[in-house]
């Protein structure tokens, strides 16, 4: 692992990251915030000179990545990214350690909350608490990639290293191009939502926030009462669609917008995640119903917060922690679920849990043909075995790392509903769990330890776990160095 | 006519035997050695590559009539066949083993537009869809469907027990609308009489309606009226295995097996079929085939590339239960063989597609419809012409050795009798033997 390219690449793309923090200075001159601006200067001039002086650092002429650089370019780049980000809230007084959590927070498109008292943050800030959602949402890196034009080499490992979910999906040969036309669709599809949002009634600037965060499957909300706090249906049934959408594989979704809308429905994954949306909407809206609710409301919260839940964006309608224990597990369920590969949505991905089940069926058939040819197909495809031993591993390591955090939660002094839901809700990137993180509640209250053991959830939830576990290896560190060595 | 066969293996020899007697041939092969064996016919022998135009001049290419390319390498069919036609050919026909050069894109056919190929013949294919009709219909050792599916023809081999044995073909109670069109007798097919009488062991061909062939397919073969799932066993996953494999995944009421040796080929084939099973291992491994219960199967089909291994294949098979066998036989000489030691149906890739060949050439107007035992017999399809006198059929002086199955008058389908008239415009199904279908055809083209 050569260290000095590794510092080189995350330079160039902290570079640009500097740039970033122009959007939430323009909201506050806008708003006339001036005290809040200090925070996002120093934070932009902070990326850009760190950055600047990374990639000036070292004169490596070519930036041709190595698999486990690649990762650590990664991990590196959202650690920093998150530790940068979270300058504007300590500048607002914010401790350190709640700053972090919401940056990371944000950037993980979780929408884990430390805020209780919104009214004390302008709305540049709370612009910006949007703001990395979106970035966070499509992908950090992804970004960099999409506008960056100096990576050439490896910049397929970085792309597929933050990918969410098992999927090699190109759309074009390049994968600059397709960097860039994600963003663009994932751009358009926001700019549609602020569209139908305002002539829904909502304020412009509000308006602007929730759709970034929807797209992101984020979950943050300048309304301290979420999505309820607007008591407005159509709102509501808007969010949803956008929802759906932001949980679905956005390249899918551009291929069907060329024209090919039923590549949609030949899609697998695209399948099982619509059939699990309205088995578990019903479902809700059925148990809600029969608690003595009104229909239409009933189904208007059901889907609203099955979406909400399963895409891990996190918004909340109604304060479901609230709900019977019959609706609250299916919700625990579907987070634990996730929308599709190649989508904003956290999780472990509809992908997988359809390769674990075909895979557990296939192993029950070989026991009666122990001489059969049983590859796992999906799509009518066959999955390599690489692929299937990643998705095996990777749950293996997400139930193992829920569990350490949960406990460590636990210990530290949280109750129990509250300690589990908190971790399968940051794992994932959720965002409110139930108890006392419940969608109307916030972390604030948390041990300053467990806040930072969530962080670490999100950060590692929001990279799939192996691109951080495969960094812990000690070998890793021994074999790094930071000159390649002379002659080469 | 002047033909240049490319290629000297089994299928250019076939042809050429075929079609020395009445045409001008020269055969092209880069070894020396296969020149031998043509040598006791009266060929022209030419040692160097079709694909070079020098060997082609000699032919000479510029006054042939039809190249035909069957050398095992697809890439060198294709290439003598274009080159043949930029030289002057008149007609090309090719012979391919893979799929990749039949596949259309867009439906398009890409030999005959990119390289002139007037006509590709795919004798893999051709097995493949013989073996398929013969497993869809239980009971048969041959099947065919024609005008539609209104026309059955089906060949059954006859036990000691069958009704059919012992008694003048005249005293049997065949259903109305069945004609009994051809006998396999020993190694000869002939045309039955009324006083033919057959014996266990004998093949028969039936032609009829569609109606009355189910009905007579019952009779002859009860278990095939059973409505259950079967279990059809395929050894080989190469060309003709895949190929049937996947027409079979696609009809209902089928369950597969593909035992393939390949562990490559295996992966290959999980990919590509969806709801068959693939067993990884040998054919004629009998820990494998005892293990899967193959003996369970209905139908088991050996396809390998090899003789012998399908053949013990197949007697294994037939050993653990097996309801029917099929296999593939390469040499010709072994198909007579493998039916004497208890092979259901054996079948040539190459019979079919070499008879369909000469039938081309020979066969004048006439579409060939279906080869019957290896080429002794086969099922043309005739359209009287315009000028026809309206005849009764007991008028019109048959060859001995053809037999009008039945007459397509529109959309109506007639088994005929005596009484039947025959009329301008009606298409004839008629079964012959040997040179009797030129004859019969010339009945139908000199009476203008």
């Amino acid at each position: 692992m050569r260290l000095s390219i590794i510092v080189k690449v995350m330079g160039g793309l902290l570079r640009v990251f500097g740039l970033m923090f122009v959007w939430p200075m323009a909201m506050g001159v806008y708003y006339r915030e001036w005290t809040d601006l200090g925070g996002f200067l120093l934070a932009g001039l902070l990326a850009s000179a760190i950055g600047q002086a990374m990639w000036l650092g070292y004169r490596e002429r070519e930036l041709d990545l190595r698999r486990i650089e690649a990762l650590a370019v990664v991990a590196g780049t959202w650690l920093v990214v998150a530790i940068l980000g979270a300058v504007p809230y300590v500048w607002v007084g914010l401790s350190p350690v709640d700053a972090l959590f919401e940056s990371m927070s944000g950037f993980t498109t979780t929408g884990a909350t430390i805020f209780t008292d919104f009214g004390r943050f302008g709305r540049a800030l709370l612009f910006w608490r949007s703001l990395t959602q979106w970035i966070g949402g499509m992908g950090v890196i992804t970004l960099f990639v999409a506008i960056l034009p100096r990576l050439a080499m490896g910049v397929g490992q970085l792309f597929f290293a933050e990918a969410p979910g098992p999927t090699d999906e190109k759309l074009t040969p390049q994968i600059r191009k397709t960097a860039a036309v994600l963003w663009r669709l994932y751009a358009g599809l926001t700019l549609a939502e602020f569209l139908a949002l305002s002539m829904a009634g909502m304020p412009y600037y509000d308006a602007l926030c929730h759709a970034m965060t929807t797209l992101a499957a984020g979950g943050f909300s300048p309304d301290p009462l979420s999505i309820a706090g607007y008591d407005n249906a159509a709102v509501e049934w808007i969010i949803c669609v956008f929802m759906f959408l932001a949980g679905a594989n956005f390249a899918l979704q551009y291929r069907a917008l060329l024209g090919r809308p039923g590549l949609l429905f030949r899609n697998e994954e695209f399948k099982i995640y619509t059939a699990i949306v309205a088995g578990a909407a019903l479902l809700v809206t059925g148990f809600l119903w029969s608690g003595g609710g009104e229909l239409a409301v009933a189904l208007r919260q059901g889907l609203f917060q099955t979406l909400s839940i399963l895409t891990t964006t996190g918004y909340a309608s109604v304060d479901f922690a609230l709900w019977g224990d019959q609706t609250r597990i299916i919700l625990l369920v579907l987070m634990l679920i996730g929308g599709c590969a190649g989508s904003a949505a956290g999780g472990p991905k509809v992908a997988r849990h359809v390769l674990i089940g075909r895979y557990t069926l296939t192993e029950l058939r070989r026991t009666l043909h122990p001489r059969g040819v049983l590859p796992v197909k999906i799509g009518g495809k066959v999955v390599p075995d690489d692929v299937m031993r990643t998705v095996l591993v990777f749950f293996l390591f997400y139930v193992l790392t829920f569990t350490l955090c949960a406990v460590a939660v636990i210990l530290l002094g949280a109750d129990l509903v509250t300690g589990v839901t908190a971790t399968m809700a940051t794992l994932g990137n959720v965002g409110p769990g139930l108890g006392l993180v419940g969608p109307m509640a916030s972390y604030g209250h948390l041990h300053p330890l467990s806040k930072l053991v969530l962080t670490g959830a999100m950060w590692v939830g929001r990279l799939e776990i192996l691109t951080v576990l495969a960094l812990l290896r000690l070998e890793v560190w021994q074999s790094a160095h930071w000159r390649v060595k002379a002659g080469r | 006519m002047q033909v240049i066969i490319i290629g000297g293996g089994e299928i250019g020899y076939a042809l050429a035997k075929a079609l020395a007697p009445n045409h001008e041939l020269f055969v092209v092969d880069n070894d020396p050695a296969v020149a031998d064996r043509f040598g006791l016919l009266d060929v022209e022998f030419l040692t160097g590559s079709g694909t070079s135009s020098t060997v082609l001049e000699r032919a000479p290419i510029g006054e042939c009539d039809l190249l035909i390319a069957c050398t095992g390498l697809d890439e060198v069919n294709i290439v003598a066949c274009a080159l043949g036609s930029q030289l002057g050919s008149r007609r090309t026909i090719c012979f391919v083993s893979k799929e990749d050069f039949v596949q259309t894109s867009d439906g398009r056919d890409s030999l005959s537009e990119h390289f002139g190929i007037d006509q590709v013949i795919w004798p893999e294919a051709q097995l493949a869809d013989a073996i398929e009709r013969i497993i869809m219909a239980p009971g048969a050792v041959d099947a065919g469907a024609f005008a539609g599916g209104e026309i059955r023809l089906l060949e059954f081999r006859l036990g000691e027990d069958s009704p059919l044995v012992g008694r003048p073909i005249s005293e049997l109670d065949l259903p109305y609308g069945v004609v009994m069109a051809a006998v396999h007798h020993g190694e000869t097919t002939s045309i039955p009489r009324g006083r033919t009488v057959l014996h266990p062991g004998d093949k028969v061909v039936l032609m009829g309606n569609r109606k009355a062939m189910n009905a007579l397919q019952g009779q002859l073969s009860p278990e095939s009226t059973h409505r259950r799932t079967r279990l059809v066993t395929i050894i080989g996953g190469g060309d003709v295995g895949l190929r049937l494999a996947q027409h079979l995944e696609a009809a209902p009421g089928i369950r597969l097996f593909v035992v393939e040796h390949d562990h490559a080929r295996g992966q290959m084939l999980a990919a590509t079929l969806a709801n068959a099973l693939i067993l990884e291992g040998d054919g004629t491994d009998l820990g494998l085939l005892e293990s899967e219960e193959i003996g369970r199967s209905d139908v088991l089909v050996s396809v390998i590339d090899n003789d012998e291994r399908n053949l013990l294949s197949c007697l294994i098979g037939r050993q653990l239960g097996v309801g029917s066998v099929i296999t593939r036989v390469s040499t010709p000489g072994n198909l007579r063989l493998f039916e004497l030691v208890g092979i259901d149906v054996a079948l040539s890739a190459r019979g079919a597609a070499v008879a369909s060949v000469v039938h081309q050439i020979d066969g004048g107007r006439s579409s060939l419809l279906q080869v019957l035992e290896e080429g002794q017999a086969k099922v043309i399809e005739l359209t009287v012409p315009p000028g026809f006198r309206p005849t009764p059929l007991r008028d019109i002086e048959i060859p001995d050795e053809a037999i009008i199955g039945s007459i397509v008058r529109g959309a109506e389908v007639i088994v005929p009798r005596g009484e039947d008239r025959i009329e301008p415009g009606d298409r004839l199904l008629v079964c012959a033997t040997g040179v009797s279908a030129e004859e019969i055809r010339s009945l139908f083209t000199t009476s203008v």
